[in-house]
């Protein structure tokens, strides 16, 4: 019996923490303090129960505060404003008219030029005017924080369900699985995607700025070409339940590398296989292309070549094929780079994510929640009009806005001067 | 030329600061009335500027790539908006605060809080224009190519500008706080503009994340990557949140909810700068 009791007390203490926005405040100040300590250089921090766990329990959090709140909030909305509730808004001022004015009439304009087309009843002895706006207001918080439910949940579905991976593409081989971000992973797509063609382009003297790369695709099915596509930054592919993104691209030498040797007027050519070790001839040292690039901060192809004068580490220098002045010589030897045949590989980033839907869905529903919070606010205004002593009309002004106290009272006063005015 | 107009609004702006602090030392109405025409001036030929910048930007891309259809010609004007580096950025962030500041203050812009707006402004500007900072205009990455660059760099600075306001309210608030000055604005008239300018921060800093989010969808098929400057837009958003909801709460009124407008400003700082700066990541083109 009274352990019974005392569970429920518990449970509803636990029920009032959990729908308390002092809790919402106190987590939202430890995820900010979790999150800069990730930045100074703990990226892995956000997937560690240091920021999942207090993440989660804004979760639960936000769902307590909408299953505690959102029922009321749509009653709310759902109630029409009628003249029975306006004669419960409090008091903003009075006023006194002649029996000769035409009173409804005269409340009926002046409502309509400061606010909005009024309605009308009568109850008993009084003829009440009123408006009101912002009903849908108590609405808003709620769609905001649903918003953010769903982004969460999105998130966590994404995490759960999603695949993410990159594919690298050479022409000539076409691509059939992706590499998994853990480590040595790969997942077989079930279809093939073949690099046609890449195609860069660079600015003119902009120092290598890329203007613009892009992979023509073919996407083939048991053999046969089922659709083609241009995949370009900005500008993703969808095929088979994939997302393909153009993340970025690389070279590889089409063939060996062309070295010419001079020695004291003496020129020869050397073929370097790519990434191997090759003597120069009639010395020690050792040299091997490591690296091409198509177009090396605005300089034009080149190869990144390591030498070795002997045993020990390899040191590094750059071969520009339009610019042999710029390079150093290597001991006896002057070099130069033959034109280089130069093929790009291209890095695209696959992606199939059930939850992006969830995320938008979620940022969707945002824009009306935080639209309806800041800027429609509840309120209402009523005119209560009265005949009285020798028939002169008596009038009350009435209303109440819970939240934007200063626009209502600004708009109150100005509907009271000109209520206290209008008889005359 | 452009660089040269800059300055003089920069000079511009100094003076205003100091009109409306002359018109808040001697309750001078007429004095606010001039300080309020020239920043109106000011605006108005920094707004000229930037007109001006987007055209020559406009102009030198499209030499990169001649155009004829009219769309693709609209692109590119999307494109070259004047917001895609650092000076830029600053010049545009400086445009921001007497552009907010005008539109949601109105009658409420005067005095005190008209200094703390001009000369807001005038430091930035002095930043972009003293401060060392490249100013050539420079062709655009592919990453950066995307119809949601202007939406989400416009709200993401009108966001900063709007805390930034913010922030100068709080200031006067807390100072209000220490020792009651009649010639400074009522704690509650401060206590109202901290929170209008909070909405409006939030509001356009949720949009500056949510079309960044989409954009990297687009771009690298991540909403999310952890990446700084979007970790500390999002750490600059939970204060502001936490500003929001803390109002709701007992006891967490006035002061406290003045100094989380100061800790909202640094965390806007440090996306803004200090990211650029000191973390490395995806926005680092900016520098
Ligand atoms: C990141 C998380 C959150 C965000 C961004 C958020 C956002 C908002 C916004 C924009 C408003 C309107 C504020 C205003 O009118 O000044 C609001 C109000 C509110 N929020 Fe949140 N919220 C969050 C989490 C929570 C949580 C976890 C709770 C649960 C206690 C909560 C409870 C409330 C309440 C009770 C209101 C006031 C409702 C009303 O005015 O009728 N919020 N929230």
């Amino acid at each position: 019996m009274s352990t019974s009791i005392s569970n429920s007390r518990l449970t509803s203490r636990l029920w009032g923490q959990l729908t308390s926005i002092r809790l919402t405040v106190f987590l939202l100040l430890i995820l900010a303090v979790v999150a800069v300590v990730g930045t100074l250089g703990f990226p892995g921090l956000y997937y560690t129960i240091w920021f999942l766990a207090p993440l989660g329990l804004l979760a639960l959090n936000l769902l307590a505060c909408l299953v505690e709140g959102l029922p009321q909030a749509l009653k709310r909305a759902a109630r029409p404003f009628t003249g029975e509730m306006a004669l419960a808004l409090p008091e903003r001022g009075r006023f006194s008219w002649p029996a000769e004015t035409a009173a409804p009439a005269l409340v009926e304009e002046i409502l309509r030029r400061e606010l909005g087309r009024p309605r009308h009843q009568i109850l008993g002895e009084e003829q009440v005017f009123f408006y009101g706006r912002g009903r849908l207001r108590p609405l808003g918080p709620y769609c905001v924080h649903l918003a953010l439910v769903l982004i969460l949940a999105g998130g966590v579905v994404g995490k759960f369900w999603g695949i993410e991976g990159r594919i690298l593409l050479q022409p000539g081989i076409d691509g059939s699985s992706i590499e998994l971000d853990q480590p040595g992973r790969k997942l077989p797509l079930g279809f093939l995607v073949r690099l046609e063609k890449f195609q860069v382009r660079y600015y003119e003297g902009s120092g290598g700025t890329p203007q613009e790369f892009r992979s023509d695709l073919t996407f083939l099915q048991d053999g046969a070409a089922v659709k083609q596509a241009v995949c370009r930054v900005n500008d993703p592919v969808v095929f088979g339940g994939y997302t393909f993104y153009q993340a970025s691209y690389g070279t590889l030498p089409g063939g060996p590398v062309q070295l010419e040797l001079t020695r004291e007027d003496q020129r020869q050519s050397l073929e370097l296989p790519f990434r191997r070790w090759v003597q120069l001839p009639g010395s020690e040292i050792q040299v091997m292309a490591v690296r091409v690039e198509g177009n090396l901060q605005g300089l034009g192809p080149a190869v990144q070549l390591a030498y070795r004068p002997g045993p020990g580490h390899p040191q590094f220098a750059w071969l520009l094929q339009k610019h042999p002045e710029k390079v150093k010589p290597l001991g006896p030897f002057r070099l130069a780079l033959a034109p280089l045949k130069l093929e790009y590989y291209s890095v695209l980033q696959v992606k199939h994510d059930p939850g992006v839907g969830w995320v938008y869905g979620g940022f969707l529903l945002l824009l009306p929640g935080l639209y309806l919070a800041f800027f429609r606010p509840t309120q209402r205004w009523a005119v209560v009009l009265q005949k009285g002593r020798k028939d002169r009309w008596e009038g009350r002004l009435l209303g109440a806005s819970p939240r934007s106290r200063e626009t209502f009272l600004a708009r109150t006063e100005r509907l009271r001067e000109r209520l206290q005015r209008g008889g005359a | 030329m452009l660089s040269q107009a800059l300055g003089a609004v920069m000079l511009l702006y100094l003076g205003v600061g100091l009109l409306f602090l002359a018109a808040g030392l001697w309750a001078s109405a007429s004095l606010n009335r001039l300080a309020r025409l020239l920043f109106g001036a000011g605006l108005a030929a920094h707004t000229a500027i930037l007109l001006a910048r987007w055209w020559q930007s406009y102009h030198l891309a499209s030499g990169h790539q001649p155009l004829t259809l009219f769309s693709e010609k609209l692109r590119l004007v999307v494109l070259q908006a004047p917001m895609s580096n650092f000076y830029e950025s600053l010049v545009f962030f400086a445009w921001c605060l007497p552009f907010l500041a005008i539109l949601t203050w109105r009658r409420d812009l005067h005095d005190y809080l008209g200094t703390v707006v001009a000369l807001g402004a005038c430091l930035l500007l002095a930043y972009a224009s003293l401060g060392g900072v490249d100013s050539r205009i420079k062709p655009l990455m592919p990453a950066l190519k995307s119809n949601w660059l202007l939406i989400h760099v416009v709200t993401c600075f009108l966001g900063y500008a709007a805390f930034t306001l913010g922030f100068g309210v709080a200031i006067l608030y807390l100072a209000q706080e220490r020792r009651s000055r009649p010639s400074l604005p009522p704690r509650s008239q401060l206590d109202r503009l901290l929170y209008q300018t909070t909405i409006i921060g939030f509001l356009l800093l949720t949009l500056g994340i949510l079309t960044g989010a989409v954009w990297a969808e687009q771009a690298w098929g991540r909403y999310w990557s952890w990446d700084p400057k979007e970790t500390w837009s999002l750490i600059t958003w939970l204060i502001y949140a936490t500003l929001l909801h803390a109002r709701l709460v007992k006891g967490w009124q006035g002061r406290r909810i003045a100094w989380l407008g100061v800790l909202g400003f640094v965390a806007v700082l440090f996306t803004y700068l200090g990211v650029s700066f000191l973390l490395p990541g995806l926005h680092s083109y900016l520098t």
